[in-house]
């Protein structure tokens, strides 16, 4: 027999767990779905310094944390490290069967997946990742102690994770293809300053080469045309994100880039259907943006659970 | 951790994963990766499923670094599997590594012994 809830949320990142929260309040039977810890993409950030009611710095895993640990208190239910094997979001009854075995059911769901890294598509990409090729400065930072690093990109993840990598790598090199950082200018100095941290402007990674393990990074200036071949212990490639939406393709209506479009409560073309957080088609991506989405996507839920019992 | 999954440190390669008869699959974990606190209950679950057919272990990438660096693993977490001591294969590394996934490449071994 089914579990069945009010609605199931898919994703514990900021957006799913602030959904939650709402909805778990407003006595909705909820469930939240995660393939793998709460905390979405803030359990890999290192710090967090722009979330309001933090004066200083929290980590991004204590962030997670914090957020899923009020979820649970208002009785929402969250199972981790699930697979969803089959789904089914056309109909009035939404369906997940999940890790092959158990089947969960609600009228409305909150789709709240979130993005993940973009890879660069270069060569070699995927043959080293692992293999010196990382996406995750706290999960793999340490193994570069005392070593020469590469980091790949401008933006906020990328600047903020080179000033990390720094309590490690005795050298990190940042390859960016413009000729100044997109990161915010706090950080953006910050970084300009570390006696640690060296960069190449507009240039972007052509191959990523070696034997079994990295060794070379292939670089080109998008200026000069100029080819070069740097040595390297390891490469943490930050290029931005892209949406997650293997839920709801084929059923929502995406933009250009793939992003979910919805309406301002956050619902999609499909009734009971809504979307919230970095996977929704908007302007800015941020852990307080994916909050309020969240937050106006359990208000509509509940009204709509209302209606349609 | 699981009753299926056991623990090793370098110095029991050769004993547990060299000589082992059965199939291996070898998880490079490190603290302080919710990629790799995502993946234990997933492998623990697929260890479970196979047990007494293929050995499910974990390593310490950080305190092993020795075999890390000899295999060339450089993230975490990292899936490496083993037949008859050799690598065989597709690694699987990052946060995106899926239940059926380790299945469906154990599936393989078993089929090929």
């Amino acid at each position: 027999m089914a579990g069945k809830y009010d609605v199931i949320i898919v994703g514990a990142g900021p957006a799913g767990l602030s959904a939650a929260i709402y909805a778990s309040r407003a006595r909705l039977r909820t469930l939240v779905l995660d393939e793998s810890v709460p905390g979405g993409q803030m359990k890999t950030t290192h710090k967090v310094s722009n979330y309001p009611g933090f004066p200083e710095d929290v980590k991004g895993t204590d962030l997670a944390l914090a957020f899923s640990t009020q979820a649970e208190r208002f009785g929402a239910r969250i199972r981790r490290a699930i697979e969803i094997t089959a789904h089914d979001l056309s109909g009035p009854v939404k369906t997940f069967e999940l890790d092959e075995e158990d089947h969960v059911e609600a009228p409305a769901v909150i789709i709240a997946t979130g993005a993940k890294p973009r890879e660069l598509g270069a060569p070699g990409e995927s043959k080293y990742r692992g293999r010196g090729i990382s996406y995750c400065a706290t999960c793999d930072g340490a193994y570069f102690d005392g070593k020469e690093i590469h980091v790949i990109g401008g933006g906020n993840s990328a600047v903020e994770e080179s000033l990390f990598l720094t309590q490690f790598a005795r050298k990190v090199t940042i390859v960016h293809q413009f000729d100044h950082f997109q990161a915010e200018p706090v950080s953006a100095a910050e970084a300009l300053e570390s006696p640690r941290i060296e960069v190449i402007w507009n240039s972007e990674p052509r191959a990523f080469l070696g034997e079994t393990q990295l060794e070379k990074l292939r670089i080109e200036n998008v200026k000069t045309k100029e080819v070069r071949e740097l040595p390297t212990d390891g490469v943490f490639i930050f290029v931005g994100y892209t949406p997650r939406t293997d839920l709801v393709k084929g059923l929502v209506r995406m933009n250009e880039w793939g992003y979910v479009e919805t309406q301002e409560d956050m619902s999609t073309d499909v009734p009971g259907v809504y979307v919230a957080g970095d996977i929704r088609s908007k302007r800015f991506r941020q852990i307080t943006t994916a909050v309020a989405d969240g937050t106006i996507a359990a208000l509509a839920v509940q009204k709509f659970v209302k209606d349609h019992r | 951790m699981s009753e299926f999954v056991k623990e090793i440190t370098q110095g029991d390669f050769e004993a547990e994963v060299a000589r082992s008869t059965l199939p291996v699959v070898l998880d490079f974990f490190s603290t302080e990766c919710p990629p790799c606190e995502a993946l234990a209950p997933k492998f623990d679950a697929v260890a479970e499923q196979f047990a007494g057919k293929a050995r499910f272990l974990k390593i310490f990438r950080q305190g092993n670094k020795d075999l890390a660096s000899r295999l060339g693993v450089t993230g975490s977490p990292t899936l490496v599997f083993f037949q008859g001591g050799t690598e065989v294969g597709e690694r699987m590394s990052g946060e995106e590594i899926k239940r059926t996934a380790i299945k469906a490449q154990v599936e393989a071994l078993l089929a090929v012994q």
